[in-house]
C-alpha cells in the first residue's frame, strides 16, 4: 500500500469497531514510516482531545421542561376528551354551538326551577325545626338584617371549611412521601393556595423544603414560604435548610429569599457558604451578592 | 432504517409546571424494565413515566453531542427539550427491534436541522459561555496553553469544520454505536459513513493542528 492509501486507513486503527484485515500491514508500514507514523500519532492525539474534552451539563430548565412535557401528555392521556377539545373539527364547532343553544334556552330554566324547588323544601324542614326552640319569647318571623347575618355566618363557616379541607388535602399529599413526586408537588401548591395556612401547614411546607427528595418540590415550597417570610419560624426554617441543600438552583432560591426577608441572622451561614470552595460557583457568587444587600 | 418523525418547528413548548426524575424513576423500577429499549416500549405503550428514567440516563451524552454539534449551549438545551418532546410524541414510531440510542440520535438530527434552517447560521465559532475556558486570552497566552486552552481550541476547530463532518465525527465517538446505526442516523450507507468519519477525523485534524500553531485572538 502507498503512503496515501495507508493515511486513509489509519482511523481504523484507532477504533475497534472498524478493524480491519489490513491492519497488520499498516502497523507494519507505520513502523518503517516517519510521516505516516506522525500522522498518525497527531490523529490520535486529536481524538484523545476530543473524547477528553469536558462534558458540559445543561441548566435544571432541560430537566424541568422534559418532565413537565412527560406530565402534560400524561394529563392529555388521562383526559381525552378535554384535551382532544381543542383538535375537533372546526366545521363541527356550529352544530355544537345550536345544540348547546337549545340546553340553555329549555333544559337550563327548568333545572332552575328544580333546584329552586328543592332549596325551599329543604329550608322549611330545617328551619322550622330549629327557631321556636332557639328564640321561644321572639317574633315569628327573622328580620332581613338577622337573615344577612345568619347568610354571612354561614359563607365565613364554609369558607373555613373549604380551607380546612385544602389544608388536610395539602397535609396529607406533603405527608405521603412514598407517593410520586408529581402528587407531593400538588400537595405543596394546595398549601400554597390556603389563605390563611396554620402552623402545621407552615411546618409541613419547612419540611418538604428541608426534607423533600425532589429538588422541584422543594423549590415550590419555598415558593410557597414567601408570603410568611415575616414569620421567625420560617426564616429559621429556611436558614437551617440552606446548609444541607444540595441543588445549586434552590440553594440561590433560599439565598434570594433570606435577602428579601432582610434576615441579618443569615449572615454567618451565607459567609460559610460563600467561602465553600465545594458550592457551586454561581451559589458562591450569590450568596457574596447576598452578603453586601443584607 | 428509521421511522422518520415528521418535521416540527424547533420554536415548540415552554411549559411551566416542574416535574423532576426521582419518584418516576422509582415508578420505573417497579416496572422493572432494565434495558432503554424495554424502557421506550413501555413508553410506547402508555408508560410515560419511562421516559423520566430514559432521560436521566441519556440527556448528558445528547446535551453534550449537541453542544458541541451547535457551538451553543442555550441552543443545545432547546434542541435536547424539543427531542425528547418529540419522542413522547412520536412514541409510537419506535420500532419493537430498534436501537433507542440510535433513534434518540435520529430525532436529535432532525431537531437540529431544524434549528440549523431556522436560525439559518452556521455555528458561531466560540459561544461566550465557554470563553471560560480559555485561561488567558492575551496575546502570549498561546505561549503557555493550558488544558482549558486545549478545550477552546478543540471547541473552535469543531466549529470550523462542516456541520455533515461534525455530525458524523460525533455520532462516531459514541461507543455504543455501531457504524451500522451511524449509517442509519446518517441515511447512507455503512461504507460511506465510514469514508465520512475517516475524512472528519482528518480535517479535524488538520483545523486543529493549525489552530495549535495559532492561538487564538
Amino acid at each position: 500500500m502507498t503512503c496515501a492509501r495507508i493515511r486513509e486507513h489509519l482511523p481504523s486503527l484507532l477504533d475497534d469497531r472498524l478493524a480491519t484485515a489490513a491492519a497488520r500491514e499498516i502497523r507494519a508500514h507505520l513502523a518503517g514510516c516517519p510521516d505516516c507514523e506522525r500522522e498518525f500519532t497527531t490523529l490520535s492525539q486529536t481524538l484523545i482531545a476530543l473524547d477528553a474534552m469536558p462534558a458540559p451539563t445543561p441548566s435544571p430548565r432541560l430537566r424541568a421542561r422534559v418532565y413537565a412535557a412527560i406530565a402534560a401528555e400524561q394529563h392529555a392521556l388521562r383526559n381525552p376528551v378535554t384535551s382532544a377539545e381543542p383538535a375537533a373539527p372546526v366545521a363541527r364547532k356550529p352544530a355544537t354551538r345550536s345544540g348547546r343553544s337549545l340546553w340553555f334556552w329549555l333544559v337550563q330554566p327548568l333545572a332552575a326551577a328544580a333546584l329552586l324547588v328543592l332549596g325551599f323544601t329543604l329550608g322549611n324542614r330545617s328551619i322550622p325545626a330549629t327557631a321556636p326552640v332557639t328564640l321561644p319569647s321572639a317574633t315569628p318571623t327573622t328580620t332581613p338584617a338577622a337573615a344577612d347575618a345568619a347568610t354571612q355566618r354561614e359563607l365565613a363557616d364554609l369558607r373555613k371549611k373549604v380551607d380546612s379541607m385544602s389544608q388536610l388535602v395539602g397535609y396529607s399529599l406533603l405527608q405521603q412521601q412514598s407517593r410520586s413526586s408529581n402528587e407531593r408537588l400538588r400537595g405543596v401548591l394546595t398549601s400554597a393556595a390556603v389563605e390563611k395556612p396554620d402552623d402545621k401547614t407552615i411546618n409541613d411546607l419547612i419540611g418538604a423544603l428541608a426534607l423533600d427528595p425532589s429538588a422541584n418540590v422543594r423549590l415550590n415550597a419555598l415558593e410557597a414560604l414567601y408570603p410568611h417570610a415575616d414569620q421567625e419560624v420560617v426564616r429559621a426554617g429556611v436558614l437551617t435548610s440552606l446548609p444541607r441543600e444540595q441543588s445549586p438552583l434552590v440553594q440561590i432560591s433560599m439565598i434570594d429569599f433570606l435577602v428579601a426577608s432582610r434576615d441579618r441572622e443569615a449572615t454567618p451561614a451565607l459567609q460559610k457558604l460563600s467561602a465553600n470552595p465545594q458550592a457551586d460557583l454561581n451559589v458562591r457568587e450569590a450568596a457574596k451578592r447576598a452578603l453586601t444587600q443584607l | 432504517m428509521f421511522t422518520a418523525a415528521p418535521h416540527i418547528p424547533v420554536d415548540s413548548c415552554s411549559f411551566a409546571v416542574n416535574h423532576p426524575a426521582d419518584d418516576l424513576v422509582a415508578t420505573v423500577d417497579t416496572l422493572a424494565p432494565t434495558s432503554d429499549h424495554e424502557l421506550m416500549l413501555a413508553v410506547r405503550g402508555g408508560e410515560l413515566d419511562a421516559l423520566g428514567e430514559l432521560f436521566e440516563r441519556h440527556h448528558g451524552p445528547l446535551f453534550g453531542f449537541l453542544v458541541k454539534l451547535t457551538g451553543h449551549r442555550a441552543a443545545a438545551e432547546d434542541i435536547a427539550q424539543v427531542v425528547f418532546e418529540r419522542m413522547l410524541k412520536y412514541r409510537h414510531t419506535y420500532r419493537d427491534e430498534g436501537s433507542f440510542t440510535a433513534w434518540m440520535y435520529h430525532l436529535a438530527r432532525r431537531c437540529a436541522s431544524d434549528h440549523f434552517r431556522k436560525t439559518n447560521a452556521a455555528p458561531h465559532a466560540t459561544d461566550p459561555v465557554d470563553l471560560q475556558h480559555h485561561a488567558d486570552e492575551r496575546p502570549d497566552a498561546g505561549e503557555t496553553a493550558s488544558t482549558g486552552d486545549d478545550h477552546a481550541l478543540l471547541h473552535t476547530a469543531l466549529a470550523r469544520l462542516d456541520r455533515d463532518d461534525r455530525e458524523v465525527l460525533l455520532l462516531s465517538r459514541f461507543q455504543e454505536l455501531s457504524f451500522a446505526e451511524i449509517a442509519g442516523i446518517l441515511e447512507c450507507s455503512v461504507g460511506a459513513a465510514k469514508v465520512r468519519a475517516h475524512r472528519a477525523l482528518h480535517s479535524l485534524r488538520m483545523v486543529y493542528l493549525k489552530l495549535q500553531k495559532e492561538p487564538l485572538t
